[in-house]
């Protein structure tokens, strides 16, 4: 019962945060949404036992990203009027009918997709197949340095990257 | 080492019979409904004497800084001025609570409470005893980080919807620097997932014994740098001074809440105590051996052989003991923080930064690599293991 309670209130938080966020005109107002959306996605994955996915969700997304997009909507005036002085709508592209026809039909395709790649994941193992493991963390840490190794270093080096490339950007330059 | 609360209870048989007297009277099975209570209950008072914590934090900040001035400090209202943090929250609720017109008036009501909210999830992992801990989650610190984080989403935000210059310069500088002091303090902790070999705040203790030389600190040299990183770290996430500047006073009026009035801005405050208390709390759980208590009292089996308590009681005992023992170090630490906060100047905003990225993080990736080669080449012994087996070897390989 407790969890089906959780599941609830953490799927409520999921949508209505993700519907909040859609149809907000702020855009201060969206990214808070936003942040409760993903505290509802931390709690699906308490809700189903993955404490680490649950508690990184919760250090990278409310720690990091959500601060980050809040910092760069101020700094670039996008809570301000959405039409300029001239009383031109500034982001006119959006929310037409094309937009929406398009926009849910790659959703479809997007999610049949999605749905096709993950059936391969979607198999229960027996007990046994797997070695047991006290805790997720111990399994994911296991998991990254052993079978995903390789995609684990890729995105490491891919973080890397982009990290040298923001230095290389906001460098003064001389002369 | 019993995990949570209600795991400390149910070793009890009383606690048992209740349940069964329970189920007998409802008609279905009362475990869970027990279980619920007794979190409800825990919870409950966990947060209320923590928001006591954080009210007599601020008298204990007027009278240490008093003691430092060579003042007085309050003294008027209760014994030694004990209750002038009740007349404090007397005057900010009866205070005329003011909105800015300009203002963002959801953000403007929602930041004090995401503060608020931050700092009480928190107390849900801290390990006051072995038997007063909420929560013993797999994952206790970095759920703690995660939610501590929504401290920093609350800064911004404040500084944000207030609309005004004083309150954005504060909000951003309160942000910037949460989440850049997030690095070293997360890295400082880490070394301690890599000795203990968990990240609940249970393997922490559990790892450590109750006197100094079996504590993290004293583990072995990078550890002990890596104390010092944490609380430089701990210092600036919780905006204390010399970290002081997203409300710095002579620059900023009062920084991201100077729009703020009565109980909003009381609420950013009590936030900041109580966030102190907890972080202080995690050091002294990380590094200072938490709530062990030497000679292993706190498990109480010494009272009972000795003294011939009985075993509910000499438990009990040992967990008043081992409560001691955890408050005895944080409210330490949460001295030498008020005590560092009278005592430094505050500094400049880009010694901030510089602090943070050119000194402590690479000061705190150096631990870990250090403290990843110790545990590696010593399997885990502490620096006395190690030095008691060479001297001990040495002397032996002296006589042969």
């Amino acid at each position: 019962m407790f969890e089906n309670t959780l599941f609830f209130l953490s799927a409520t938080l999921t949508i209505v945060g993700a519907a909040g966020v859609v149809f907000s005109k702020n855009l201060m107002h969206a990214c808070v949404l936003l942040l409760g959306s993903l505290f509802g996605i931390a709690g699906l994955y308490a809700t189903i036992g993955a404490d680490f996915l649950a508690a990184s969700q919760l250090v990278i997304y409310a720690g990091g990203v959500v601060i980050l997009m809040l910092f760069a909507v101020m700094l670039t005036g996008g809570s301000a009027d959405s039409s300029n002085k001239f009383g031109i709508e500034k982001i006119p592209g959006m929310g037409s009918t094309k937009t929406y026809v398009i926009a849910g039909f790659s959703v479809l395709v997007i999610s049949f997709t999605i749905l096709k790649l993950m059936a391969n994941f979607m198999k229960s193992y027996k007990a046994g197949e797997l070695p047991a493991f006290s805790s997720t963390v111990e399994e994911i840490g296991t998991l990254l340095v052993t079978d995903h190794v390789l995609a684990f270093e890729i995105s490491s080096i891919l973080l890397l990257g982009a990290l040298v490339g923001a230095a290389v950007i906001a460098r003064p330059r001389k002369g | 080492m019993s995990p949570s609360l209600n795991e400390y209870l149910n070793q009890f048989e009383g606690h048992q019979k209740v349940i069964a007297t329970v189920t007998e009277v409802l008609g279905f099975d009362a475990t869970g409904l027990m279980t619920f209570i007794v979190f409800f209950t825990g919870a409950f008072v966990v947060v209320n004497v923590m928001a006591l914590v954080g009210g007599l934090g601020t008298y204990a900040e007027r009278k240490i800084s008093a003691d430092i001035q060579l003042r007085q400090g309050p003294n008027r209202v209760g014994p030694y001025g004990l209750l002038q943090f009740l007349a404090d929250g007397v005057k900010m609720i009866m205070k005329e609570d003011i909105f800015p017109a300009q203002a963002d008036k959801t953000l403007f009501n929602l930041a004090p409470l995401l503060a608020l909210i931050g700092v009480f999830a928190t107390l849900a992992v801290v390990p006051f005893s072995s038997g007063l801990t909420l929560a013993n989650l797999n994952v206790g610190v970095f759920y703690l980080i995660g939610v501590s984080s929504l401290v920093g989403v609350a800064v911004f935000l404040g500084g944000y919807s207030a609309n005004s210059k004083w309150s954005m310069l504060g909000g951003m500088r309160g942000a910037s620097q949460i989440i850049s002091y997030e690095v070293p303090v997360t890295i400082s902790i880490l070394t301690i997932v890599l000795i203990s070999g968990g990240m609940s705040f249970g393997s922490f203790v559990g790892g450590q014994g109750g006197f100094p030389h079996e504590w993290y600190i004293f583990h072995n040299p990078f550890t002990f740098i890596g104390f010092f990183v944490f609380f430089v770290g701990m210092l600036a996430e919780t905006n204390r001074a010399p970290f002081d500047l997203p409300e710095a006073e002579s620059e900023l009026v009062s920084g991201y809440h100077t729009e703020y009035t009565g109980m909003r801005f009381g609420l950013f405050a009590l936030a900041e105590y109580i966030e102190v208390f907890v972080l202080c709390g995690v050091a002294a759980a990380a590094f200072l051996g938490g709530y062990r208590v030497p000679f292993n009292l706190g498990d109480g089996v010494v009272f009972v052989e000795k003294l011939g308590l009985p075993p509910i009681i000499g438990k009990n005992i040992g967990q008043v003991l081992q409560l001691g023992a955890f408050l005895t170090k944080t409210l330490f630490l949460y001295y030498v923080v008020i005590w560092v906060r009278w005592t430094f100047p505050r500094i400049r905003v880009d010694q901030v930064m510089t602090i943070c990225w050119k000194y402590l993080t690479p000061l705190a990736l150096f631990n870990l690599v250090g403290v990843t080669i110790w545990v590696f080449a010593f399997d885990g012994h502490s620096i006395w293991d190690v030095l008691g087996h060479m001297l001990s070897s040495g002397s032996g390989g002296g006589h042969h």
